[in-house]
């Protein structure tokens, strides 16, 4: 029986950034990690980790230098800049920490934004972000400004917005790391019950206590992974 | 992406800062305004020039006595009532309607204990047919008046005014101009709003008269001759500087000393003029568009600087380089083409303001307004795209990080 395609497949992957004088920072050793469907992974590490540059190319923000990585089993390491932009439409819905959403644009229009760039005809996009909203229970604040809203429910509707494209992974970067400890709860939970419901999601952190939300903890250190536990 | 999200989002940016985009928007309102008004402002007074010599009539031209248009003035003594007559008698000129020559001098007029220094035009009957005035009192000149050496004056309606007061009737009163006792034979106005200010300012006397005890010598200043077929008037005038020539001795090659201008010579003159004056102005104006293109790049790179972790997101949640550099091309485009609108609302608002003021038909000209459409337009794409293009091109790990 063969195994299932996994949904991220990183192997060997390396990066390094030129620096001011010539040298070059190496933020990746040679990565090599695939997640599945259905999976919730957190990955943790110290600052300078390598764990937000992991995320960078998990994201299709960046690509690796060398090394491969198949997103569902297609290689999208050297896909153009307008190639990447439509992965990430199409197959990944970010929450980062901070500056989330579109300040004094109403949380509507916000969640609609992605669709809006993939095409969608306003009446469905309108639709699908109500129906994103009301799963995360904040559609009645559907038409505030965002900046009207208090954090917790900034990072509720940057849920709804990861998850209105119907993605094949949701990424979140540092996502309760504004939030004091009973909003950060009720955020991991809302992540739990999307992870029940079949979604992919991979959290970067540096806190413990919210990785033990996930069901799988990769720690990165210089660059390289150094311990993969599934709970 | 759509055009009404991208528009509708644009007016949010530019409404985020609205001082700063109003004063962005200053460069281009000031260059459409103005480019607007002075258009404006060139046509309206070509159509009250138009007008005006048009109420004359195109079928006449003038005849003026040395090579440039100041001889006259300067007292050249070339055109006599001899050529006066020739014109009149040559029996080959057949279009020649009516000839009318003109003196003109200066002299102190007393009357009604009144003393004043007044213009003097000596003028045959023949003036009333070109000058076209109403005759408020009396008569205008008869043909007994060009050939008698009665002394009798026509009082231009001002003047009549100043000696004998308002809505008098002066017929019959005399004037002494410099020795000589005249007597009034009339009150004449010209409506023309261009040229009433010299006409109704002056005494008309015969020219014959005016020779002998004004002006003491023979010394036309203009001749006016009206032809019966406008469509002819060319060959006229051809006829009548040969015949002038002729007259004059001038051989082949030697430079006329005369000249004739056609009314419609004058037209189409003060038309050139004023077309290129309103032009190199317009275009003058022109070049505060461009420094207020320059206001909008500025401001527009200001913007992207700032929202640079703005993209960063949208770039995140799928945003290609082409939505990125419509958006901000369109915010460019909006904040350039709003100054525009202003600026056509106003440049419109003050033409029309100025047509009451000074006097002059209100002229919109579409081309003037299509174009500064156009032009701000342009202005927005061409300022905006290097801003739009840095914003498109900027990596989304940088933008999301910058701080």
């Amino acid at each position: 029986m063969s195994q299932p395609v996994p949904v991220i497949h990183l192997e060997n992957v390396t990066k390094r950034y030129p620096l001011s004088d010539g040298e070059f920072y190496q933020s990746l050793n040679g990565i090599t990690l695939s997640i599945h469907t259905g999976e919730f992974v957190a990955i943790m590490g110290p600052s300078g980790s390598g764990k937000s540059t992991t995320m960078h190319i998990i994201g299709a923000l960046d690509t690796p230098t060398t090394g491969k990585y198949l997103l569902k089993g297609k290689d999208i390491s050297s896909y153009t800049d307008d190639q990447l932009a439509e992965i990430r439409n199409q197959e990944i819905g970010f929450v980062f920490q901070s500056f989330n959403l579109l300040s004094r644009t109403t949380v509507l229009k916000n969640v609609e934004r992605p669709m809006m760039y993939a095409g969608i005809p306003q009446e469905e996009r309108t639709k699908r972000a109500m129906a994103a909203l009301e799963l995360v229970r904040i559609s009645e604040k559907a038409n505030n400004l965002s900046n009207r809203i208090s954090g917790g429910q900034i990072q509720r509707v940057a849920i709804a917005r990861a998850i209105v494209m119907n993605p094949s992974i949701i990424l979140a970067d540092e996502p309760t790391g504004n939030l004091d400890t009973k909003t950060s709860h009720e955020i991991m939970t809302y992540f739990q019950n999307l992870n029940k419901e079949g979604k992919t999601i991979v959290i970067i952190t540096h806190e413990e206590e919210i990785a033990q939300f996930a069901k799988r903890i990769i720690k990165i250190v210089d660059g390289k992974i150094v311990s993969d536990k599934k709970k | 992406m759509e055009y009404k999200e991208i528009i509708s989002s644009a007016l949010q940016a530019l409404r985020r800062n609205i001082l700063r985009t109003s004063l962005t928007m200053l460069g281009i309102i000031i260059g459409i305004t103005s480019v607007i008004l002075i258009v404006s402002i060139g046509k309206g007074a070509v159509a009250f020039i138009t007008n005006e010599l048009s109420s004359f009539g195109t079928d006449y031209f003038q005849i003026n006595p040395g090579n440039s248009t100041f001889s006259s003035l300067a007292g050249t003594n070339t055109l006599t009532l001899d050529d006066v007559e020739a014109i009149r008698e040559d029996s080959s000129l057949t279009n020649i309607k009516r000839v009318a020559p003109m003196a003109l001098s200066n002299s102190i007029v007393t009357a009604n204990d009144i003393k004043k220094s007044v213009s003097i035009t000596g003028i045959t009957s023949e003036m009333q047919e070109i000058l076209r005035p109403d005759i408020l009192y009396g008569e205008f000149f008869n043909e007994d008046h060009d050939r008698s050496a009665e002394r009798v004056a026509l009082l231009g309606v001002d003047v009549a005014e100043d000696f004998f007061g308002e809505e008098t009737d002066p017929t019959g009163e005399t004037i002494r101009i410099k020795d000589s006792t005249f007597r009034v034979i009339g009150v004449t106005e010209s409506s023309s709003a261009l040229a009433g200010s010299v006409l109704n300012n002056a005494v008309y006397v015969p020219i014959n008269v005016a020779f002998n005890e004004i002006i003491g010598e023979e010394r036309i200043q203009e001749i006016d001759v009206s032809v019966h077929d406008t469509e002819q008037i060319n060959q006229t005038i051809e006829d009548v500087e040969l015949l002038l020539r002729d007259r004059h001795d001038l051989d082949e090659g030697d430079e006329s000393d005369f000249q004739i201008q056609s009314a419609q010579d004058i037209l189409t003159t003060v038309q050139t003029i004023t077309g290129l004056l309103t032009t190199m102005i317009a275009a003058i104006s022109g070049i505060s568009l461009l420094v207020g293109g320059v206001g909008v790049m500025n401001i527009m790179l200001v913007s992207v600087t700032e929202r640079t972790k703005e993209i960063g997101l949208l770039k995140a949640v799928g945003a290609k380089e082409k939505d990125i550099l419509t958006q901000f091309l369109v915010e460019a485009v909006v904040m350039s083409l709003s100054g525009g609108i202003v600026g056509i609302i106003l440049g419109v608002g003050g033409a029309f303001l100025v047509s009451l003021v000074a006097n002059i038909p209100f002229v919109i000209d579409i081309v003037a307004i299509i174009i500064a459409v156009g032009v701000s337009t342009l202005v927005g794409i061409v300022f905006g795209l290097y801003p739009a293009r840095r914003a498109a091109r900027l990596s989304p790990i940088e933008a999301l990080r910058y701080e």
